[in-house]
């Protein structure tokens, strides 16, 4: 089947905080005062609803998606933009996890990437789970969530570009497959 | 799924295991003082102290007897002072406290967190004394790999000892694609090349990868035809 509708970023609910609001989390998650947050700081803030640590991976995700200047963490400009892409997750996240357990299973899974326009066999769904179900519920915790969607939009970004005619198809040499794949490590 | 238990390098390898890195005075553990920063596969090139390694147990607090079948003894003892928390297992915390490269830098969350999956049986997030050992001696292969790529010593691997570390392991690849890596990996601010970590990462990722692709080209002409959805599964279930 092929994709349809690509993912898109999360659609924008909240209107956006205050500075002064921001600043207070800022300092608060900035433990050394250096001005930057880094992983482990942003991961100690961050709660995936359950009582484990938030999955390091997509910790590493978000911040370098926001760290221009690749220095290793987010300045109190790019938290901003850290902070709102995760209240966003948080409450697409939420409309699908009815019973606020914290995790949301195969049906809701797909519920959610429906909505975001993937087109998926149901035997995919089994194997997105299998991998992103770090607690080994069957299900997939809030953080999970996250890294499952990124993951999935870059593969599906990458595969676009090649699939130029569009239809679901692509024809890739050894070395194009490596580096479309090296493309999301 | 599909732990790689007992990965291994598919290139041969120059070194001779346990010669690097490993300062195998186990047995001191708690003394506080003394231990290289990320000690035990610290020190590029370190010796270990005697080649009998687990023959004589330093300070009567470790015993040749408690080393479980199959596990190497210096991996043994080493495994008590990286868990640190006394829990019996090995978290990415305690694991990326005990890596690091030849400038002294610890090794990254990504390649801690492939490792630990690859040894992690039980997928828990954590390894075992008996992961530790596979562990172990995956890393002693890759150090020597490492050390025999780095033609100049530099400590890092450029572009260039890349394409020709990956042409000796037999994959057949342009230079252009290791100079991508390289630009993708190298760490800011440090000459331009590929610390321990991410080579090890991307020979590994490679390994992986260029299985998948191979279970996909089953007339072997090196070219492949993939679904939107089969390039998505491959992709998803064998990455670490």
């Amino acid at each position: 089947m092929a994709y349809h509708s690509p993912y898109k970023a999360p659609p924008h609910i909240n209107a956006p905080p205050d500075q002064s609001f921001l600043w207070n989390i800022f300092q608060r998650v900035d433990k050394d005062r250096s001005g930057v947050i880094s992983d482990s700081e942003l991961q100690q803030a961050l709660s995936n609803g359950t009582w484990t640590p938030f999955n390091p991976v997509t910790v590493r995700s978000i911040i370098s998606m926001f760290d221009r200047e690749n220095k290793g963490g987010v300045n109190f400009n790019e938290f901003a933009g850290v902070w709102k892409y995760i209240t966003d997750w948080q409450n697409i996240f939420r409309t699908y996890d009815r019973d606020n357990s914290g995790f949301i299973d195969k049906n809701e899974l797909r519920q959610a990437l429906t909505g975001f326009g993937y087109r998926l066999s149901d035997q995919f769904y089994g194997t997105l789970i299998e991998k992103f179900d770090r607690q080994r519920k069957g299900q997939v915790a809030f953080d999970d969530f996250i890294q499952c969607c990124i993951v999935l939009q870059r593969l599906t970004d990458v595969f676009r570009r090649y699939d130029t005619d569009q239809d679901g198809w692509i024809q890739v040499s050894y070395e194009q497959y490596l580096s479309m794949v090296f493309n999301i490590v | 799924g599909g732990a790689h238990y007992g990965h291994q390098p598919s290139a041969p390898y120059g070194g001779a295991p346990g010669a690097y890195g490993a300062q195998g005075h186990g047995g001191q553990y708690g003394h506080g003082q003394g231990v290289a920063p990320g000690a035990p596969y610290g020190g590029y090139g370190a010796q270990p102290h005697g080649g009998h390694y687990g023959h004589h147990a330093p300070a009567g607090n470790f015993k040749l007897s408690n080393i479980p079948h199959g596990v190497n003894p210096e991996a043994h003892q080493w495994f008590q002072t990286v868990d640190t928390d006394r829990s019996g297992f090995i978290n990415l915390k305690e694991l990326k406290q005990a890596l690091v490269n030849s400038n002294w830098s610890a090794f990254n969350d990504e390649t801690c967190l492939m490792m630990i999956n690859m040894f992690d049986k039980t997928r828990s997030g954590r390894i075992d004394m008996f992961g530790f050992s596979a562990l172990w001696d995956f890393m002693q292969r890759w150090r020597a790999l490492f050390q025999q790529y780095d033609r100049d010593r530099s400590g890092c691997i450029s572009s260039m000892e890349l394409h020709q570390a990956l042409a000796q392991m037999g994959y057949n690849l342009s230079p252009q694609f290791s100079e991508t890596l390289v630009q993708r990996f190298a760490v800011r601010g440090v000459r331009p090349g590929i610390q321990l970590d991410r080579f090890i990462q991307v020979c590994t990722q490679l390994q992986t990868m260029t299985q998948v692709f191979r279970e996909r080209d089953t007339s072997m002409t090196g070219n492949v035809r993939l679904s939107y959805e089969d390039f998505l599964s491959g992709t998803v279930t064998r990455l670490m």
